[in-house]
């Protein structure tokens, strides 16, 4: 018994497999989707430092600096993981009204 | 003369928080909170097309990725606008109770925040807005945007001194920023920001 082989010749039709660019993107587990907190004029920074520390478990330093680098840079990767992960994380931080968004690592 | 200092608005006890505002206060949240909490209620679940208003409350997840925020939107979307709307509905519920739980006053902060959102959405607010006049048209739309700020500053401080212990490896798991600093300015949905006037 052999393991693997011409698929082609053991069943006479190619195999359906998606290698859509899309598809790549699901599989590639070495890029995290990072989870982008966006700046805006009206979340008071104390909030936003807040809804950080709350959601992620941050100390407050580091919520800040968080905060400070989405007020000043104009936006701050605040968490990253697998999509469905970073997805959740993005739905939390639309709850809390922040501006949010997914990217995938490049 | 000496000016009467107003009690502290929220005093934590021993199950929740003592609540002191006025009765002006308390119309006028009760007030707001009740015709945003309408405005969402005429909203349907799926409803693709947000009112200009309201579409801050409902921020885009994947601003490049058409099919993917569609998806998105099919998953949160329901569940986003409930929140939105049970926590608007609590604070005019709750806008003359004297006492507030833990859990109604993040409610209080939740609907406080969606408030300002909406409100500062309308009113254009931006980074280095002056102090309107009191002939702006939309003077007393300001005054309210300023004491939601004056309000939510002040439930934030109360419930971050509830927050639990740091979680001991949280610090160190996010990433650094892997852009450094952006070219330039940025919108929020990552395109350039169009230059001063």
């Amino acid at each position: 018994m052999t393991v693997g082989g011409d698929l082609r010749a053991q069943t006479g039709t190619a195999p359906s497999v998606d290698l859509s660019p899309a598809t790549f993107d699901e599989l590639n587990v070495d890029r995290p989707w990072l989870v982008i907190v966006w700046n805006d004029p009206v979340n008071l920074m104390s909030y936003v430092t807040y809804v950080f520390q709350k959601l992620f478990g941050y100390s407050f330093a580091k919520a800040t600096r968080l905060m400070l680098d989405v007020h000043r840079k104009g936006r701050a990767v605040v968490a990253s993981g697998p999509r469905e992960r970073a997805e959740l994380d993005v739905a939390r931080l639309h709850r809390h009204g922040l501006w949010a968004t997914l990217e995938h690592q490049s | 003369m000496t000016r009467r200092q107003r009690p502290p608005v929220l005093v934590r006890t021993d199950d929740g928080f003592a609540l002191s505002l006025s009765p002006e206060e308390r119309t006028l949240l009760s007030s707001i909170s009740r015709q945003l909490a309408g405005a969402l209620g005429e909203l349907g679940d799926a409803e693709q097309q947000l009112p200009t208003g309201l579409c801050r409350l409902f921020p885009v997840a994947y601003p490049t990725d058409p099919l993917a925020e569609e998806s998105y939107v099919s998953l949160v979307r329901a569940d986003l606008l409930a929140h939105h709307r049970n926590a608007l509905s609590l604070l005019a519920r709750t806008a003359s109770a004297t006492h507030l739980a833990e859990d109604e006053a993040e409610a209080w902060l939740a609907a406080l925040n969606d408030l300002r959102i909406v409100i500062g959405a309308s009113l254009g607010v931006t980074e280095d807005m002056v102090e309107p006049s009191p002939n702006d048209a939309k003077y007393d739309e300001w005054l309210c945007y300023d004491y939601l700020t004056y309000l939510e500053s002040l439930v934030v401080g109360v419930l971050a001194d509830l927050l639990p212990p740091t979680t001991p490896i949280a610090d160190d798991v996010t990433p650094d920023d892997p852009w450094g600093d952006p070219p330039g300015d940025l919108r929020w949905d990552g395109t350039p920001a169009p230059p001063d006037p």
